[in-house]
């Protein structure tokens, strides 16, 4: 297990016949990852053939008409969603009463009342949901003989194995740090997602990265709106043994205003970029002031390690 | 989306919640009118989307038809905090004989919805949370919950409600939290609600809301088309209302550097680089506004957000960032330079790539040479390049 899923897990998406979901399904599969199905009720049925997407050959995957079918058939314990806000709410629900342990939400837009019921039923259920409003979950492989998964939109070929685990509330600022990071290596990165509600939060990242024995030291990249990075610094502070270094966007953003995302706001004079920075610090947590400042951290940090 | 007290009301008293007799007024003949039908006392009120607007005057007690016109020619004109008052509330006078405080908003940590409420309400809770901090109770509403009266009225009960207000009480939690769901709600907040009567005449004294706030979640609009009627004359900021014909985030900031970047994390970091190079420089240059053109930025979507950006007559350079993740940079670039050709020309614009065909992307815009489109390798060059061009075009500006 690396992040919450095995290298080669079999993995259904949802909402793969539109437009997104075909675009980055044709992407996960060449990235390596064993995508057995894929789930709509009004194209039960089809197959979909993707070309030269799986080791050169053409990849064939079956659509079924709903997450229970794909299961019995397929043995999927992770779904992938690309359905769009409006039916986003029933497809994750039906995703956990199918028995899918892992469901990494990509939608954007989904209303919060909806996010919180199906990360509760979730969390009652004994399944993770990563996201929503989320570029996904990447596990590099653990062996040679294995490969990692790609769930959801993050590139592939930027990275490859290392010591490093990553998470963040935004998509291309995960894709920038590991960029300038990539001569390293990564064990996972996972976008936790910029909505106001997500079902694995920086803190729950942390925690993961802490038990898994190849990750050495972890990236966080936070920005404004809400508590996630204060709860994330505390939770370090009381339990973390491995060194965090991170990043906060939004310093410049004005009281009141979404920026972009819909977790990211500053309302009330709370969840600004400031108070985060310095509850970071306050526990030791080095907070760099541009990306390419906290890989350069990162990198003494690592190097402290090995000494 | 936060709502004028007016429109709260209104989604209140849809639920049966009491609310005092209420007219919006506009003008003050319109105030007149409304004073005279409710009769006096009556409160005029500043209908604006910012708190504290009783310390800045923009609440005033009327006993006359006279001393109403007086308040609204008072109000009507003013801007409480920086926010332009749309209006007033003419509302009935009540005789307060206690207060209480009430919201019910979602709690991100906890991932559920926090019941925030004390037995002593009246100023802004977060005084009361700091003055009496062990009056202020904070309960939860988990998000499978039924929240039925019988948790209503234990709710009310642990609140500290009177004895003879929990009754009432539970049936205003309940009818809030039904104004809350059904509403895709984020915020549902009643301050004060008044326990309003005749001191000496116990069947007299009831619950009302006299003043609430009600945020809305703006990725519910799809389920309701009612909210249409909320639009916001006061928040009409031009460049903002023309993004969202395009689908594009935007947030005008007032600054001199234009910034345009994929990925709202990637955005807000390079407006901080912006402000960073500002200071660093000692010019105090700041971003422009906040831009996010998405994923998969087209050639038409850059020259719309180009168009919009330059239109700004503050902008005086612009700071184009963009990560390639799936996209290719390549195509960014030719949607940079295409978009420059339709507009017939730009001030000062910086790009940087990286990630995907960052290298292909910048080597075609070196190659075009179309004047004032410059290239930097790193993030915090081109801030700094952009803050400085901007800094420079000022300065010429000032000296002409």
């Amino acid at each position: 297990m690396v992040l919450f899923i095995e290298d080669d897990a079999p993995v259904i998406v949802q909402g793969m016949t539109g437009h997104q979901g075909m675009t980055h399904t044709a992407r996960m599969l060449r990235a390596g990852t064993n995508i057995v199905g894929g789930v709509n009720a009004r194209k039960a049925g089809l197959d979909v053939t993707f070309p030269a997407a799986k080791d050169g050959q053409d990849a064939t995957i079956h659509v079924y008409g709903s997450c229970a079918e794909a299961r019995e058939a397929t043995s999927a314990t992770a779904s992938v969603v690309f359905v769009p806000p409006r039916f986003a709410k029933d497809a994750v629900v039906e995703a956990i009463e199918a028995g899918i342990k892992l469901i990494v939400v990509i939608t954007e837009g989904i209303p919060v009342a909806d996010s919180a019921y199906f990360v509760e039923l979730a969390l009652q259920h004994g399944a993770r949901v990563v996201g929503p409003n989320c570029p996904g979950l990447m596990t590099l492989a653990s062996s040679e003989h294995t490969h990692g998964v790609n769930l959801g939109i993050i590139p592939d070929g930027i990275v490859s194995r290392g010591p490093l685990g990553l998470v963040s509330k935004s998509g291309t600022l995960t894709y920038q740090l590991m960029g300038e990071l990539s001569d390293i290596g990564f064990t996972a990165c996972l976008g936790a997602g910029g909505d106001p509600i997500v079902g694995t939060t920086l803190l729950e990242a942390l925690q993961a990265f802490e038990a898994d024995p190849n990750t050495k030291a972890v990236m966080m990249i936070g920005e404004i709106g809400g508590n996630a990075e204060q709860d994330a610094a505390q939770w370090a502070a009381e339990h973390m043994t491995k060194p965090v270094v991170a990043y906060i966007a939004g310093f410049t953003a004005p009281e009141g205003k979404q920026m972009g995302h819909a977790g990211a706001i500053v309302s009330g004079g709370k969840g600004t970029a400031k108070d985060k920075k310095e509850a970071l610090e306050a526990v030791g947590i080095r907070v760099g002031r541009t990306p390419g400042q906290a890989a350069d951290i990162m990198r003494e940090v690592l190097a402290g390690l090995d000494q | 989306m936060d709502l004028y007290e007016y429109q709260a009301r209104e989604l209140l008293e849809e639920q049966g919640i009491p609310t005092p007799k209420a007219i919006y007024a506009q003008n003050s003949h319109e105030v007149a009118e409304a004073a005279e039908q409710l009769g006096y006392p009556c409160v005029v009120k500043a209908q604006v989307k910012i708190g504290h607007r009783g310390q800045a005057g923009g609440v005033k007690l009327a006993k006359t038809r006279d001393e109403a016109i007086l308040d609204s020619e008072a109000i009507l004109p003013m801007t409480i905090h920086k926010h332009k008052v749309n209006g007033v509330l003419v509302a009935e006078g009540k005789n307060i004989l206690h207060e209480y405080y009430v919201s019910i908003s979602v709690d991100r940590t906890s991932r559920d919805y926090d019941v925030l409420a004390t037995a002593n309400g009246g100023t802004e809770v977060e005084e009361i949370a700091r003055e009496h901090p062990e009056s202020v109770k904070r309960l939860h509403i988990e998000a499978l919950d039924d929240f039925d009266l019988e948790a209503a009225t234990r709710m009310a009960e642990s609140i500290g409600f009177y004895h003879a207000d929990v009754d009432q009480a539970a049936q205003i939690l309940l009818k809030m939290w039904k104004c809350f769901k059904e509403n895709d709600a984020t915020l549902v907040e009643i301050n004060p609600l008044a326990k309003i009567g005749d001191p000496d005449d116990e069947s007299s004294k009831s619950l009302c809301a006299l003043d609430a706030k009600i945020s809305l979640d703006d990725n519910a609009a799809f389920r309701h088309d009612g909210w249409k009627r909320f639009a916001d004359p006061m928040a009409n900021d031009e460049f903002e209302r023309r993004a969202k014909e395009h689908g594009l985030h935007y947030v005008h900031l007032k600054g001199q550097v234009g910034v345009i970047g994929n990925g709202a994390g990637l955005v807000m970091s390079s407006l901080d680089a912006v402000s960073g190079a500002g200071e660093e420089q000692g010019t105090g240059i700041k971003p422009a506004n906040f831009l996010d053109i998405g994923g998969g930025a087209s050639a038409e979507v850059m020259a719309a957000s180009l168009e919009i950006v330059l239109s700004d007559p503050q902008v005086e350079s612009v700071f184009i960032n963009v990560y390639g993740g799936i996209t290719s940079c390549e195509q960014v670039a030719k949607g940079i330079l295409e978009a420059v050709e339709t507009l017939g020309g730009t001030k000062p614009i910086v790009v940087r790539f990286d990630g995907n065909a960052a290298a292909e992307g910048l080597a075609l815009l070196a190659e075009s040479n179309t004047p004032n489109v410059h290239v930097a390798q790193t993030m915090e060059e081109a801030a700094s390049e952009a803050a400085r061009i901007a800094a420079n075009a000022q300065k010429t500006k000032e000296t002409n």
